[in-house]
């Protein structure tokens, strides 16, 4: 895939990412790191003896992987799987049946030496309309991605 | 209790602990449950669903466990599988915030070739059961 050249402009929303939250999905990402026993992300006894709640909640790091996954495809994967970053603060449970969205907003661009700094609000909804986790994430990008001045 | 841990105490923690190197292989297999888990073909950094960052502090410590609060990471390198990864993690922080107390671990994780792969910055809350009697209604 070519290079894409972008323009940055800050208020700027970008495409937000939906993700249907399953049990699977979650044994799955909880799984693939090789730990197989029982957890409060993977078994409801543990989350009830844990946490004191009901079922199983996903773990802030899934939420995290999604946001990553939507800058991932806003500035392409040259540019954030190497410059990128995400800080977010989770706020609500995610649990399985929930459909969580995130969005975001560009909220500053900021010239430095190699390229451009471009930052990004972040919001991760559910389906009630309740956040769940709010934050930052940006990526520098190069000047070889930005048009000329 | 594993007798081999040291219960945890927060106020004798020390911020700057760093924890024995630990190693693994990234495996294929590892990267595609990963991947079908975030419903997301490319997604290129397996390595946070390892919590390297709290990996070695769980098998030092044992506490009444914990509720990630907040989770920052950097990307530089997609990692590749069959390599080895090597992380070293430890004690970025500790605070405490309406009465709860919260540690903050980091970790940078390393190919066997040198090349960098990320850094995590995990904030967890140590008093889980109060996060969940919270959640409950909502």
């Amino acid at each position: 895939m070519g290079r894409e050249i972008k323009t940055f402009t800050i208020g700027d929303e970008i495409p937000s990412l939906i993700k249907n939250m399953t049990q699977e999905a979650i044994n799955l990402f909880e799984g693939s790191s090789g730990d197989t026993g029982p957890s409060q992300f993977t078994d409801e006894e543990t989350a009830k003896g844990v946490l004191g709640t009901s079922g199983t909640v996903a773990s802030g790091r899934m939420s995290l992987t999604f946001a990553i996954e939507m800058l991932r495809r806003y500035f392409g994967p040259d540019v954030y799987n190497q410059r990128g970053t995400m800080d977010l603060r989770f706020l609500r449970p995610v649990r399985p049946g929930d459909s969580i969205t995130f969005s975001g907003v560009i909220s500053s661009v900021e010239r430095e030496a190699n390229g451009s700094r471009v930052q990004i609000e972040i919001t991760a909804t559910n389906q009630k309309g309740d956040t769940t986790a709010v934050g930052q994430g940006g990526a520098i990008v190069p000047n070889a991605y930005l048009p000329e001045e | 209790m594993d007798s081999e841990k040291t219960l945890l105490d927060w106020e004798a923690l020390r911020v700057g602990e760093t924890f024995d190197r630990y190693e693994y292989v990234l495996t294929q297999e590892m990267i595609d449950k990963f991947r079908l888990g975030v419903m997301d073909e490319e997604a290129s950094f397996p390595t946070i669903a390892h919590k390297v960052d709290v990996k070695q502090y769980n098998k030092k410590y044992t506490d009444n466990g914990s509720v990630n609060a907040r989770c920052a990471f950097h990307c530089y390198n997609a990692p590749v599988a069959g390599r080895k990864i090597v992380v070293t993690a430890w004690i970025a922080d500790k605070y405490l915030r309406r009465g709860k107390n919260y540690i903050v671990t980091e970790a940078v994780s390393v190919d066997e070739t040198g090349m960098l792969i990320d850094r995590v910055i995990t904030h967890e809350l140590k008093q889980p059961s109060e996060v969940g009697k919270k959640w409950e209604g909502k």
